[in-house]
């Protein structure tokens, strides 16, 4: 029984990873209809950024978080506005290539940077808590309650505002949003910057508990595109409930099935869901 | 207040509309008639600024707008009521409203009137303000996406094809709004196959034929015209 609650509480962890980082792949897919391969590579930035700032100018943990997220933020709203709006009107393909081109760019020049080492990021919340019988480092709570503090403001933002709203409008029917006066290169270029922040986020939370290395971003980007097909293209609910049904599925099957094989899960749920139902389990109607 | 010079817009190497030439005074109701891919639409989203110019000129309230793009026009008051109306379908009816003053959406008093407004235009709105557009009826969808558009405070607002399936009681309905809307001041560009009811509320039409102008006058004289009965009335 204590192992069940101990892994579930694991699965509570890396799902709300995979759902940072499969918010902002999704946010991006259901505005522009572009799968960005180079969301790993993001991914990865974020958290060498992150690590850079805390060992090489001794910045503290949280401020070393806040500037990678301005940084790969920053960088989503260049490809947008110099390499997604420019094959705006090329073929589809055009878009998939540029984002594998990039995603290759991105790591080619992590590993000049900083070399093809792993490294090790310490955090200030590394000591071991017991909390009811469980054992757990206080950064995995962390991962936890940070991810749905910034899933709820995210929540509050695409709701309440009228900003958010003008990514919802846009995801629903772009030239709708542009006769209401949206400027659609505007919102582009915003939802770019919340998924490189969303994907700074995420590294710069779990890297601790993992490692940083030039290839980081593989594993983690493709279990994202995984855990989209699972909710549903494009659908925001879906990304949430889709990281957290992968993240349980692999902490509970490395426990009872065999560690080896933990990584597997993610492909036999997306041949699964491929099979019974694939246009994802919060699919969005037919446009 | 609407002046359209020898304007051409083309997709690729497809000529949609060619010299076409429209002026509307402030106040009026000027529809556009003619078939299917005529070149209405066209003229529209040129007018919006969604589609580039070709060739030509466009100028509202005496100053150029070609190649303006739609956001800014949107703010100046040129408003574009879609065919296919081209709504949020899964948000409420009131959050595509409230998306409709978007430009306008440090004015929330404003906001609070021209919702008002629209209810009162369209009460069934009201009703299923809490609806996801996208569970609306046709004619229901269609009062939404002229709701919207009004929202947006137009000068100049631009109707593509309203009455479009809709049943006959609701289109005479839609017509009788349209006028209203017209006496509040705000110009009128209507796009209409139902020749018969829009040059029953327009002053002037134009007809348009392969991406061109062929006919154009006074309501009454299209009315007795015997190309534009032939071709659009049925008589």
């Amino acid at each position: 029984m204590d192992i069940l609650i101990q892994q579930l509480f694991n699965g509570l962890t890396i799902g709300s990873v995979y759902s940072l980082v499969a918010l902002g792949l999704t946010l991006v897919y259901g505005i522009l209809h572009i799968p960005n391969f180079a969301h790993g590579a993001l991914y990865m930035l974020g958290g060498y950024i992150t690590l850079s700032m805390m060992t090489l100018y001794g910045v503290n943990y949280w401020l070393a978080m806040f500037v990678s997220i301005i940084a790969v933020g920053l960088l989503g709203v260049l490809l947008e506005r110099f390499v997604f709006r420019l094959l705006r009107d090329a073929p589809p393909l055009h878009d998939k290539i540029a984002a594998i081109g990039i995603l290759l760019f991105l790591e080619a020049f992590a590993q000049f940077v900083w070399g093809a080492d792993f490294h090790t990021m310490n955090s200030p919340y590394g000591q071991v808590v017991q909390v009811m019988g469980l054992t757990f480092t206080l950064q995995r709570l962390l991962i936890i309650v940070a991810a749905i503090v910034v899933m709820v403001l995210l929540y509050l933002f695409l709701k309440k505002t009228y900003t958010g709203s003008t990514i919802i409008a846009m995801s629903q029917n772009r030239e709708g949003a542009s006769l209401v006066g949206i400027n659609i290169n505007k919102v582009a270029m915003l939802t770019f910057m919340i998924s490189g922040g969303l994907a700074a986020i995420a590294s710069s939370l779990a890297s601790p508990i993992n490692l940083v290395f030039p290839g980081m971003g593989h594993l983690v980007i493709l279990k994202a595109f995984v855990i989209i097909i699972l909710g549903g293209m494009g659908s925001i609910p879906g990304a949430i409930v889709g990281g957290y049904i992968l993240g349980f599925s692999e902490s509970l099957g490395a426990t009872y099935v065999s560690n080896d094989y933990k990584d597997i899960i993610a492909f036999i749920l997306l041949v699964v869901i491929l099979t019974v139902k694939p246009t994802g389990l919060f699919a969005k109607g037919e446009r | 207040m609407l002046k359209l010079i020898d304007v051409a817009v083309a997709y690729g190497s497809f000529t949609a509309i060619k010299r076409v030439n429209i002026e509307v005074e402030k106040g009026e109701i000027v529809v556009l008639l003619g078939a299917n891919g005529a070149g209405k639409s066209t003229t529209f989203r040129s007018i919006s600024g969604i589609s580039k110019l070709a060739r030509g000129e466009i100028h509202f309230q005496g100053s150029p707008i070609g190649g303006r793009a739609p956001d800014k026009n949107v703010r100046e008051g040129i408003v574009q009521c879609a065919e296919g109306r081209k709504l949020f379908p899964r948000m409420t009816v009131q959050e595509n409203l409230k998306m409709g003053a978007y430009v306008h959406r440090k004015k929330k008093d404003d906001i609070k009137r021209s919702l008002e407004y629209v209810y009162h235009l369209f009460p069934v709105l009201r009703e299923k303000h809490h609806d996801e557009a996208g569970s609306l009826s046709g004619g229901q969808q269609q009062m939404l996406a002229i709701g919207r558009a009004l929202m947006s405070k137009p000068k100049l607002l631009m109707l593509d094809e309203p009455s479009i399936g809709l049943a006959p009681l609701i289109v005479e309905q839609m017509f009788q709004v349209i006028e209203e809307i017209n006496r509040e001041g705000i110009t009128i560009l209507l796009a209409e196959q139902n020749a018969n009811a829009a040059l029953g509320i327009a002053k002037k039409g134009y007809v348009f034929e392969n991406g061109e102008i062929v006919v154009q006058g006074t309501a009454t004289e299209l009315l007795a015209n015997d190309e534009v009965k032939k071709a659009y009335i049925g008589a």
